[in-house]
């Protein structure tokens, strides 16, 4: 750091006393390496200025010096990078960044250094930048544009830089609910929350400021006989004493959506909770992304100055009257040392009467009128100045910042004036965005040559400036009256109060969008660098319409969205065009209004937290066991478990699949959907969603069973079990479950009402576990004791029995995925950390090993069990080998569309079993069939394969796979060819049960 | 093999707090609750909202209430479907309630399929607000209220109780038991600016609760 970098920079344009900031407490802050001085209640904007910083970043697209244009949220220059490392913020708008001390902020877009900046060499080439360009340009060769056009681009034309690193902040979401929502609390918001309020509302009042008092901070207001900052503060107390009145400062109402069926409507709403210090305090998030749902809302967001397009527009000191009003009168800065002020409005001279009353020089008040009121003259007369009326500014000089202005006046003379601040006011544009945003278009007023809400949403009512109702006596009276009305309708009583007595004001207007006579670059879209000749341009090649304008010219696609500048640029076309502006309509406005991080949105949902996470009552058990976990839909599942010592996963997997072949093995299958059908219609209502019967189903036995969706196609299988004459048990895949059960409500609800069944999810009231092995049963034996008879006489294959085992109901169902003598095993789920250890124990003499489930996975493609992979959605049941349990004693969902000629095509694929050629070789799944010999193209296509293994059984990597005509092609050899995985395989089509395929096992 | 009994294991077990010190949010795991989902056989809820009535001393809630007499509630979850609960016997009451509605009503043993927590606090609705869809004010969500919802993605059932003795509001919430580790982080990120405790148990204004 060098010596002019440590010496702090004094405050010399700050006025002594004036404004809302808090003099005792002086901040320190940094701004491109030079320390300066603020006080509490500044903005980074108004702290700068107070130094006498009036270049704060270089343009988009010509590295123009920019600097300080407005004092609110519609900025389009003082763009500036926050923070450095992991919590550096790009873009952000200094004039509402609220200083803190030790702030730390850069311009941005500027190299090496914002005074001299190489790239603003491009301006050079301006006449080649215009609109369109970047289409023209560099259309061909379209193989350079990633290597060499957009790097180049994204290198000169960009804004702040991103951060790196994760952001280490949190943020969070919250829901509100209130009778009345205010949007915007300046003198209208104010007004109506004081209404609702007093009336017993429950009041929601946000403003994006961390001032409440809107434009009552900014101008010189008298209400009642008090300062109207003070008045401001008054009412905030008020509210603030009122328990159903919650106040959100810094906070943007974002986004209106969607009413509700009782008449609320919901917003989007972002709150800074903690931008305003330097690191959030320990548990509080950065931001706060708020869902506010509201019965009634008034919009009182106030209106935005627009800019007057004339040449040199852009220059830093060029600055909206209102905005010079706000550093005057709300931080008691000074912008300048000698003013001008060029308006097209009676409130414009505002500005230069309040610099005069600061003793800044003011001198020329030029009005591109060529009448104005003899009020203004009058006033203008006390401070000095050189009024010219008719008159416009057509060029405004200066390298860093202005020094000069070129005015023609009435009779076309040119005149200069030597300023370093040029206040500009051209009329005011209200913020009607959120009443646009679920369809709403905005109606063009003549009297204030600006848009107003129109097709308001319904429930909300706009009051005040955001309404075109300019004046402060409006704003009260329109505020306080939409309050109450916003409380009564909401079924609260208010009384009426007398309008309060407020100071006067001229407002009249008379647009001057653009000045024809401009000398030099007339800035349109000051953020996106956009022209009065990229609109000409524009109009010229046929881009008229306003989202053509919008798309060619950029104009309103900046970070700002236009706010300060659209309006303009479709007024200048609407010239070019000899339209009317309300002819040329608006562009769509959506949310957000104003730019919203996307951490916010995503609240605590970050990183693994991104979706709920699922975990069966055995978890910590087999964490403890060293087991691998995969996802498997939300839920967690053992892959498999790692002895002290092994690392292959491949040989961690065999040696599970041969010890459950030779001897036992016990698997977590809670995540199992389980299904609890009951009542008079449970049997019926199985028929009718199964392909196969149920209702003949004995007690105590389960049965394999095949959903159809009503297409034809299978939806999923699975096992039930009948308990009792009107109970079942059915059991769904762990990726179907949720999908299932949706399928057989809507069955029950939809489509036969007049069935007597009720359904209920059980998946998470049992722990199940798979006990699988030649010794399963002598586990059993060992673990349930006399609780029940597993002998195989008394508790056969496909046998089921609720019992009570240790003080606990369980349930034991004879089922077998993976073809080995096999039961589950079903216990409450708070006992199923308890019932895996004692099946661990009751096992420990036979060798039990628990298993995951890609052992599991092994061992059904062994046995050709087919799973998910194979019932894709894409195939029948006789595509997949079981046709024979369609049903054709019945009716059932999916009969008759399976039916389809398409479905029944004897060509269709079918599965089939592949083994190697070569037993050594890898077999991958995706592949695809070709016929030897035969070209790897889409006509020659076969079929592909569907799940693959290693079966340490067999010794050889084996699959299932979907072959055109599988079934009569065993024997034949073909190539599974993967060009993804880069690989080629001779196989040999098989049947699809590698293991034990007569199913001795089962019965064992 | 010895015979031991299983023991039961808490699905909020285990599960870390990491807050500010303080007591704005305090919860309890409600273990020994007994619960089961009963849902009217068709044609049947006078009948059934009779045998309850009789056998419970409650009137069934036909919307999203919940009615307690003694150590038995009814909460409506969804149109003809309660969570029936019980604060004694949790390996028993579905198994009683079958026995005394099973006729009426189908009835599952619930009380593992729901990790359930009592909350209170003088910041809880605040803490409540970030998880919860749902208008929480005092005037609008009354005590005996039900709402089946969702929990920042994770199904929920709430229903407030009594005020506890402090003025604070009590509620309790049910959600899967697989997924009390993922509300866990939720309510205790929601919760920490605020300070959170965990307590064994927390009474709230109710009688017998």
């Amino acid at each position: 750091m060098n010596a002019r970098e440590q010496q702090e920079v004094a405050q010399p344009n700050r006025l002594a006393g004036a404004g809302r900031i808090d003099r005792s407490r002086p901040l320190s802050f940094r701004f491109d390496g030079r320390r300066y001085t603020g006080f509490a209640g500044d903005t980074l904007a108004s702290a700068l200025l107070a130094a006498n910083v009036r270049l704060v970043g270089r343009s988009f697209k010509y590295h123009r010096p920019r600097g300080i244009l407005t004092a609110g949220s519609e900025e389009p220059n003082a763009l500036v990078e926050l923070r450095d490392g992991a919590r550096r913020e790009a873009n952000t708008r200094a004039t509402v960044a609220e200083l803190y001390d030790g702030l730390d902020a850069r311009s941005q877009n500027r190299w090496p250094s914002l005074a001299l900046d190489v790239g603003a060499a491009s301006s050079l080439f301006a006449p080649l930048l215009v609109a369109g360009f970047y289409y023209k340009t560099f259309m061909w060769p379209a193989a350079l544009w990633e290597k060499l056009y957009e790097p180049a681009i994204r290198r000169a034309a960009g804004l702040g830089r991103a951060s790196q690193e994760a952001d280490p902040d949190s943020y969070e979401k919250a829901h509100a609910f209130c009778d009345v929502l205010i949007v915007g609390a300046g003198p209208a918001g104010l007004a109506a929350a004081s209404a609702a309020a007093s009336a017993g509302a429950r009041v929601i009042l946000c403003d994006e400021d961390f001032l409440l008092g809107g434009r009552l901070n900014s101008e010189r207001f008298e209400i009642d006989g008090m300062r109207g900052a003070s008045w401001a503060q008054q009412v905030e107390a008020e509210l603030r004493s009122h328990p159903e009145v919650r106040i959100l400062r810094r906070t943007t109402v974002f986004g209106t959506y969607d009413g509700g069926l009782s008449g609320a409507r919901s917003f989007g709403a972002l709150e800074r909770v903690a931008d305003h210090v330097p690191i959030p305090p320990a548990h509080q998030p950065r931001q706060r992304l708020w869902k506010i749902v509201a019965k009634r809302t008034v919009l009182t967001a106030g209106a935005v100055e627009r800019p007057i397009v004339f040449g040199g527009n852009d220059r830093p000191g060029v600055m909206m009257a209102s905005a010079v009003r706000t550093y005057l009168n709300r931080f008691g800065v000074v912008p300048g040392r000698r003013a001008a002020l060029f308006t097209t409005s009676d409130d414009g001279w505002k500005a230069a009467f309040d610099l005069a009353a600061v003793g800044v020089r003011v001198v020329a008040i030029i009005d591109a009128r060529r009448e104005v009121a003899p009020a203004l003259l009058a006033a203008a007369e006390h401070i000095e100045t050189q009024v010219l009326c008719g008159a416009q500014v057509v060029d405004a000089h200066g390298a860093r910042g202005l020094d000069r202005i070129t005015v023609r006046d009435h009779a076309g003379e040119r005149v200069q004036f030597r300023v370093d601040v040029l206040a500009v006011s051209g009329g005011w544009n209200p913020s009607v965005a959120l009443s646009t945003h679920v369809g709403g278009r905005p109606r063009w007023a003549d009297t204030i040559a600006a848009f107003v809400p129109d097709g308001m949403p319904r429930g909300m009512v706009v009051a005040g400036a955001a309404g075109g109702s300019f004046t402060l006596a409006d704003a009260l009276r329109e505020g306080a009256a939409a309050g109450a009305e916003a409380a009564q309708a909401t079924g609260f009583t208010t009384v009426p109060r007398p309008d309060l007595p407020v100071s006067d004001e001229l407002t009249a207007v008379v647009p001057l969008w653009s000045v024809e006579a401009s000398e030099s670059k007339a800035f349109v879209d000051f953020q996106h660098d956009v022209t009065c000749e990229d609109v000409a341009l524009a109009a010229r090649e046929g881009f008229r319409s306003v989202e053509h304008l919008k798309r060619y010219t950029t104009l309103g696609m900046a970070t700002d969205q236009g706010r300060a500048s659209s309006i303009n640029g479709h007024a200048i076309m609407a010239a070019l065009t000899e339209r009317a502006i309300p002819e040329l309509g608006t562009t769509t406005s959506r949310p957000p209004y104003t730019p919203v991080a996307l951490a916010a949105f995503a609240g605590i949902h970050r990183g693994k937290h991104f979706k709920p996470t699922r975990l069966t009552s055995g978890h910590a058990w087999a964490e403890a066991r060293g087991a691998t976990f995969m996802e498997s839909g939300d839920w967690l599942r053992a892959q498999w478990f790692a002895a002290p010592g092994e690392t292959d996963w491949l040989s961690i997997v065999s040696r599970e699949v041969k010890t459950v072949r030779s001897g036992v093995g016990v698997c977590d299958v809670s995540t199992l959907g389980k299904i609890d059908i009951q009542g008079q219609g449970a049997a019926s209502f199985l028929d009718r969603v199964y392909s196969n019967l149920f209702s003949t189903l004995p007690i105590g036995r389960v049965r394999y069973g095949l959903m159809l969706r009503e297409d034809g196609l299978v939806m999923d299988d699975g096992t039930s079990a009948r308990l009792a004459p009107r109970h079942y048990i059915m059991s769904t895949t762990t990726a179907n479950a949720a999908k299932v059960m949706r399928h057989l409500e809507h069955a029950r609800q939809v489509l036969w009402p007049e069935l007597d069944v009720q359904i209920v999810s059980v998946t998470e009231q049992w722990a199940q576990y798979a006990i699988a092995g030649p010794n399963a049963r002598h586990l059993l034996e060992r673990l349930l004791g006399d609780a029940i008879d597993v002998s195989n006489s008394a508790f056969p294959y496909l046998a089921c029995a609720e019992f009570a085992w240790r003080g606990v109901t369980a349930r034991l169902f004879r089922i077998s995925f993976s073809g080995e003598l096999a039961y589950e095993l079903a216990v409450p789920a708070r006992f199923g950390d308890s019932a895996i250890r004692a099946i661990l124990s009751a096992g420990e003499p036979f060798g039990v090993v628990p298993y995951g489930i890609e052992a599991l996975s092994v061992m059904r493609i062994e046995k050709g069990h087919v799973t998910g992979n194979e019932l894709n959605g894409t195939t029948t049941a006789a595509d997949v080998g079981l046709g024979r349990m369609m049903s054709t004693k019945k009716d059932f969902i999916g009969r008759v569309l399976a039916q389809r000629p398409g479905l029944a095509d004897p060509d269709r694929p079918q599965l089939i079993g592949i083994r190697p050629v070569d037993p050594s070789a890898r077999l991958y799944g995706g592949a695809h069939f070709l016929k030897l010999g035969e070209e790897a193209t889409l006509a020659n296509d076969q079929g592909y394969v569907t799940s693959v293994a290693f079966s340490p059984m067999l010794g050889h990597w084996i699959g299932l796979g979907l072959l055109v005509r599988g079934r009569e092609r065993r024997g034949e050899r073909l190539r599974a060819h993967s060009p993804v995985r880069g690989g080629e395989v001779e196989v040999e089509v098989v049947a699809p049960v590698f293991f034990d395929p007569d199913g001795a096992r089962l019965h064992g | 093999m010895a015979d031991d009994a299983l023991t039961a294991r808490a699905p909020f077990g285990g599960l870390a707090i990491s807050a500010a010190p303080g007591n704005g949010v305090r919860v309890a795991e409600r273990g020994g609750l007994a619960l089961a989902t009963v849902h009217v056989r068709r044609g049947q809820i006078t009948a059934l909202t009779e045998r309850v009535r009789a056998r419970f001393g409650i009137e069934l809630p036909p919307g999203p209430h919940r009615r307690v007499a003694g150590d038995v509630a009814f909460a409506g979850i969804a149109p003809e479907a309660w969570l029936a609960s019980s604060e004694e016997d949790s390996n028993g009451f579905a198994r009683s309630l079958e026995a005394a509605i099973g006729d009426l009503a189908s009835v599952a043993d619930q009380s593992s399929g729901y990790a359930v927590l009592r909350m209170t606090g003088p910041k809880l609705r605040e803490t409540l607000a970030k998880i919860l869809p749902l208008d929480l004010h005092p005037r609008v969500f009354l005590p005996g209220d039900v709402a089946s919802t969702i929990a920042s993605h994770v199904g929920a059932t709430l229903w407030r109780l009594e005020d506890g003795a402090d003025g604070s509001p009590v509620f309790e919430i049910a959600v899967f038991r697989s997924l009390a580790g993922s509300f866990w982080h939720c309510l205790a990120s929601s919760a920490a600016e605020f300070g959170f405790a965990r307590r064994e148990t927390l009474s709230s204004g109710m009688p017998n609760q």
